[in-house]
């Protein structure tokens, strides 16, 4: 916990690389990922940075291996994925590298050209076999139904064609093949443009037949258009052309036909065999490419990456090293020195990396070390907004309130344990599951927060004990300690038993029902029958909702606390935390100790309860400062008048106390803000002299202030910014500050009655689900009710799962978030701050997974 | 159409368009653009901007033309989105503005066919917006009236080749008149039928189309000096829906050199400073430009209205500003001819 609560030390540091070293370290550094480089030269353009070139070089090779990639897709070969991590290789390698690629995407090339004209044969090849079964089908037909039109026969009979001279009439004809779609336009136009002189048969292709180009199924027809004359075949070829129809030749007796159609079968089936030789050469190309492909992706995106960040580096004078500024956590500092040992070593280097740890004004990033278990609560803080540099971060405690808050509101055992194995299922199976890399966005968030969804089902196991809520019902572990005294025939031990024939009972702790034993852990199963169940349970839930929501509002100012130490913000504690501490703690936590002490003091042992203080009624007057008499008349009830000595004094203290708050936090920060101002005002030119001074002469890191002379006027500038004081200004933010601590105090309080709310409507609904659905079942008798049983049971499941796991799970879930993000975290939590980010390989290689969503 | 129920069928589509028009290049992008030294350069700084890897699949060496394609390309794929996702009367208005490209387009193909070119090597220059089933069979057609019977009366711009149809034979002057007629017979329809919409898109749009039926008219009568065209002829090729209706084009049918029509532009407040000072000189702006800028601030103050259909045609019109822009840039750097780079028009 002591590194969560709050974000690592952070410090800005100068790097010194030798420029034949320079990659070596940052690959390291990469490797080890704990360094944020800033970038030395925001105004450059990407491509007149200095390492462009092989940046562009890298583009080029991922170029190469995407292609390869579709390639591989396409053939459906599975790409081996060892999931090793290959180091950052040598620049030298790149050239090796980029010829392999260079040769491999050559090859497949090469490989795709031959098939693609292979293809293209087939397919003309198949598309004249068609051509040529088909116009057999046109010209046997027009055989057959030779004799019922004497038009047709002359038209389309081998005899009007080979004896034309018959009629005068010479017909000419062309047959093709066609896409499908085009058939409808093609017609018209052939009909439009050739004023109806020509005649077209056409017939589908049963079979789609493959595009050479994209690989694409198509469906085509073949079609055959018989015309007079040149002038029309020369323009029907046109029209063919205009709609990218293949013509294919067509020899006119039928003999010639079948000897082609012959010749055509034979030549497909030879080239059948070399098409599968080609597949089988390119299948063994593809299969080699897909062992690697993903170890090479790896290493071109860890070369582009290291050059990227070269890019951010600057030059020194002599151009014989790179200076880069990066942010790094103090503590890792060692490890850091020891990378950039390692990557001297490893180029060879004589002249060691130096890394310089440099002071700045600026704010450092947040970075807090999260491990699997702690990363899904920090991102949900996060989410909210990351913290400031050094604040005191909410993760390590909405560990375990998140599930507690969110167990509150979904107390059920049964439905706890569900919950509970699906996160133990998943943690168990973490890295089979995870390797599998899924696209399912739902899943991904369940499965980043799997740690929360067991936390959650584990708190809602204990929550379902604490209200003896199993599935909506209750389980009589000790022995209930109502005694039920209903006359009822026959000799019934168990006192459940004899209530739950009772079917209705109001339970009375007055009354001698009641054996003055409480019931050892949680509620007591008697309450699950009694018709006063639901007034008992609201008024236990609301009253422990208010108490938990106080005491984690109390524990949030008081974190606040811990800020202003840490930030050494000391008028923050005396004008702001005070207050507000007493504001909270006189009010609430009043209201809370009373709650407390009703539970305590009135029970029917030992006093009349109906004598109890009505809470709300003895709040409200309260600050209404109004004690009714216990003399006037008419007399009031007992349970309005004051019960422990002291309690008007007391009360009209605390009011008063906390009332005084209320100008105490609008008045004293501002106006102290006030006067220091003034008092520094009478010495700032004194000061101005006091603050360029060591800058201009600190001369240790005298090259250091000469990169960032326009860094320091810019910070200088920054100082004076903050000299200039708007009262206005702070006034206003004070005022709308105290206004939203002390409504939001009021406010919040009843906003943690959702805790409550939800917690009832939780209930309602499982025993609403169950007394609907499954008691319909368990109501049957005999064998009918054996098969009703199962037969309920599966439907009472299913909305068991979908409606009170799913639905009311994520609505539980939103709900303590936004108790943690509003109602905690506005105590204390600023969230200003910007995420560290720093330069690593894993965040390349991997796409990052979900959020610890529910 | 009122604002009230715009959101229903065309909220999605205007957002997305806006949405598209958020990533037009700004100036700072030309500022970088223009410092590049070579096309990888270009492809480089594209990547940073909303074009984002639209050239990453590309095999060095780049040309203009890759460029150009993928440019095209993106804009239509774009295009093509909305206009699948859009009902009536968003649909036909999409529609209406591929027209433009249609008739480049047959006009593009029947100048090639003219001059014997393959028809395979026009298909792929055409505007792939403006493509239709029956382009490719354009070149069976001899004469007008067999285009249209042939090819066009299928099309929906069949109705705009009606006045065409009595030209005699298919040559380079009568290619133009008929560019022309089509052009003007589609604007004249396009600007009745956004009259028909009402509300913002009448206003936004009339302005618009009013701009590019007037700029053809001036183009067309600068053009027409030094040709056969009569006087009479030349009047019947002016849109008619544009500002100079009536007086203007009348003054412009009876102007003999360019002096008179920079007297008869003088007369409208919104073209004379388009006509002072343009020139072909150096340092001077051409007229076409001028045209261009003007272009775009109309486009630009389109988006100033919400709830209209002119977002979509505006788009489509500064987005191909904006792909002129690069292709001027990228040709410029490919020749290493770097004077006259400045000389794109910014958008923003």
């Amino acid at each position: 916990m002591g590194s969560l609560f709050r974000s690592e030390k952070v410090t800005l540091c100068q790097l010194f690389l030798q420029s034949e070293a320079a990659y070596n370290c940052v690959s390291e550094l990469g490797e080890i990922g704990l360094v944020q480089f800033r970038d030395l030269n925001p105004d450059v353009n990407a491509f007149q940075r200095k390492f462009v070139n092989e940046v562009r070089r890298c583009d080029e090779m991922e170029r190469k291996l995407r292609f390869l990639e579709k390639e591989i897709k396409k053939d459906e070969i599975p790409m081996l994925d060892t999931g090793d991590n290959p180091e950052a290789p040598q620049p030298r390698e790149m050239i090796d590298l980029e010829a392999t690629f260079e040769k491999l995407e050559n090859e497949m090339k090469e490989v795709n050209a031959n098939a693609e004209a292979l293809k293209r044969n087939f397919l003309e090849l198949t598309e004249l076999k068609h051509i040529l079964r088909k116009t057999q089908v046109f010209f046997e037909e027009a055989a057959s139904n030779g004799p019922m039109t004497e038009e047709s026969v002359n038209l389309l009979s081998d005899e009007g064609l080979t004896q034309g001279g018959q009629q005068a009439l010479r017909l000419g004809f062309v047959a093709g093949v066609i896409l499908r779609e085009r058939i409808p336009a093609f017609e018209r136009m052939l009909w439009r443009a050739c004023r109806g002189n020509v005649f077209l048969r056409r017939a589908e292709i049963e079979i789609p037949l493959e595009d050479p180009v994209t690989g694409d199924q198509v469906n085509k027809s073949v079609f055959i258009i018989f015309f007079q004359g040149e002038q029309l075949k020369q323009r029907v070829k046109k029209i063919c052309e205009g709609f990218r129809a293949t013509l294919y030749p067509c020899p006119e007796t039928q003999a010639e036909r079948r000897e082609m159609a012959i010749g055509v079968m034979t030549r497909i089936e030879d080239l059948n065999t070399v098409l599968s030789q080609t597949q089988d050469h390119r299948h063994r190309v593809l299969v080699a490419a897909a062992k690697n492909i993903k170890v090479w992706f790896n290493k071109v995106r860890k070369i582009k990456a290291i050059y990227h960040t070269l890019n951010m580096f600057n030059l020194d004078v002599t151009q014989k090293c790179l200076i880069s500024e990066c942010w790094c956590p103090v503590d890792d500092l060692d490890r850091i020195q020891a990378a950039l040992r390692r990557g001297t070593e490893r180029s060879g280097s004589s002249v060691p990396s130096i890394l310089n740890r440099m002071t700045t004004k600026q704010e450092p990033p947040t970075y807090n070390k999260t491990n699997k278990l702690t990363g899904a609560f920090q991102g949900l803080i996060d989410a909210y907004g990351v913290a400031t540099y050094r604040e005191v971060n909410p993760a390590p405690f909405a560990i375990i309130t998140f599930p507690f808050l969110f167990a509150i509101m979904f107390g059920d055992t049964g439905h706890g344990i569900i919950m509970f194995l699906f996160g133990l299922w998943m943690v168990v199976k973490e890295k089979s599951l995870g390797a599998s890399k899924s696209d399912n966005e739902i899943w991904n968030t369940f499965f980043g927060g799997r740690y929360l969804i067991m936390m959650m089902g584990l708190f809602s196991i204990y929550t379902g004990l604490i209200y003896n809520d199993i599935f909506s019902k209750s389980m009589n572990i000790f022995g209930s300690s109502w005694n039920a005294d209903i006359a009822y025939p026959g000799d019934m031990g168990n006192n459940v038993e004899k209530l739950m024939l009772a079917k209705t009972y109001r339970l009375n702790p007055n009354s001698t029902n009641w054996s003055k034993e409480p019931y050892p852990f949680g509620m007591d199963p008697a309450w699950q029958f009694a018709t006063n169940k639901l007034m008992y349970v609201n008024s236990f839930k609301m009253k422990m909702s208010v108490t938990i929501g106080v005491m984690q509002m109390m524990f949030g100012v008081i974190l606040s606390l811990f800020n202003h130490v840490h930030f050494g913000n000391y008028l923050n504690i005396y004008a702001e935390f005070i207050p507000q501490i007493i504001f909270l703690a006189f009010i609430f936590l009043y209201l809370v100790v009373i709650i407390i002490a009703k539970w305590i003091y009135f029970d029917p042992i030992t006093m009349n309860t109906n004598c109890a203080p009505a809470l709300l009624i003895g709040f409200i007057n309260m600050f209404m400062f109004n004690y009714p008499n216990k003399d006037a008349s008419p007399t009031p009830p007992c349970s309005s008048l004051t019960w422990y000595d002291g309690q008007q004094v007391i009360q009209t203290l605390l009011v008063v106390c906390a009332l005084i708050c209320a100008p105490w936090m609008l008045l004293v920060k501002p106006i102290i803000l006030r006067q220091r101002s003034r008092q520094v005002k009478t010495h700032v030119a004194v000061k101005s002299i006091t603050v360029t001074e060591p800058i201009n002469g600190d001369a240790v890191d005298s090259d250091q202030e000469v990169i960032h002379h326009d860094e320091s006027t810019r910070l200088e500038a920054e100082v004076e910014v903050e000299e200039e004081f708007e009262f206005g200004d702070i006034f206003i933010h004070q005022v709308i500050h105290t206004i939203e601590y002390c409504l939001g105090c009021i406010s919040n309080t009843a906003s943690y009655l959702r805790l409550w709310a939800l917690s009832l409507a939780h209930a309602e609904l499982s025993e609403v689900l169950w007394n609907m659905v499954f008691r319909i079942g368990l109501g049957i008798d005999g064998w009918l009710g054996a098969i009703m049983v199962p037969v309920v049971f599966a439907p009472w499941a299913c909305l068991t799962i979908a409606i009170l796991l799913l639905m009311e799970g994520l609505s539980a879930f939103l709900h303590t978030l936004r108790l943690h993000w509003v109602e905690f975290d506005n105590k204390f939590y600023s969230g200003s701050g910007y995420l560290f980010t720093p330069f690593s390989f894993d965040d390349i290689m991997d796409v990052p997974s979900g959020l610890g969503d529910d | 159409m009122n604002s009230v129920n715009f959101n229903i069928n065309f909220g999605y589509l205007e957002g997305l368009c806006r949405g598209f028009k958020g990533g037009i290049l700004k100036q700072t992008d030309y500022i970088n653009l223009v410092q590049c030294e070579i096309l990888e350069d270009l492809k480089l700084h594209l990547q940073s901007t909303d074009y984002g890897s639209f050239l990453a699949n590309e095999p060095s060496p780049l040309s203009v033309s890759v460029i150009d394609d993928k440019l095209k390309e993106k804009l239509v794929i774009e295009f093509q989105h909305m206009r699948i996702h859009s009902v009536e009367p968003l649909s036909t208005f999409l529609d209406f503005i591929t027209y433009g490209y249609m008739i480049d387009n047959i006009i593009l193909l029947i100048t090639g066919t003219l001059h014997q070119r393959d028809i395979r090597e026009l298909i792929p220059k055409c505007h792939p917006l403006g493509s239709f089933e029956q382009m490719e069979a354009i070149h069976i057609a001899n004469t007008p009236a067999e285009l249209y019977n042939a090819v066009l009366v299928d099309t929906p711009l069949a109705p705009y080749f009606m006045d065409c149809i009595s030209e005699q034979d298919l040559d380079e002057m009568n290619i133009e008149i008929i560019r022309n007629t089509l052009y003007k017979a589609y604007l004249e329809d396009f600007y009745k039928f956004c009259s028909t919409i009402g509300g913002s898109t009448t206003e936004v749009m009339c302005e618009a189309l009013a701009f590019e039926a007037d700029r053809r008219a001036f183009i067309i009568t600068i053009n027409s000096f030094g040709t056969e065209l009569t006087k009479d002829d030349r009047a019947k090729l002016y849109p008619r829906c544009g500002k100079l209706h009536p007086d203007g084009l009348a003054k412009l049918a009876q102007a003999d050199e360019y002096e008179q029509v920079k007297v008869v532009a003088d007369y409208y407040g919104e073209y004379k400073p388009l006509f002072d000072g343009a020139g072909t000189g150096p340092g001077e702006k051409t007229l076409e430009d001028r045209f261009f800028e003007k272009e775009v601030k109309i486009m630009m103050s389109a988006f100033m209205q919400q709830f209209h259909f002119g977002v979509f045609y505006a788009y489509l019109k500064l987005k191909e500003q904006e792909c002129r822009n690069i292709i001027w840039i990228s040709e410029c750097v490919a020749q290493k001819h770097k004077a006259k780079i400045d000389s794109y028009i910014p958008i923003f």
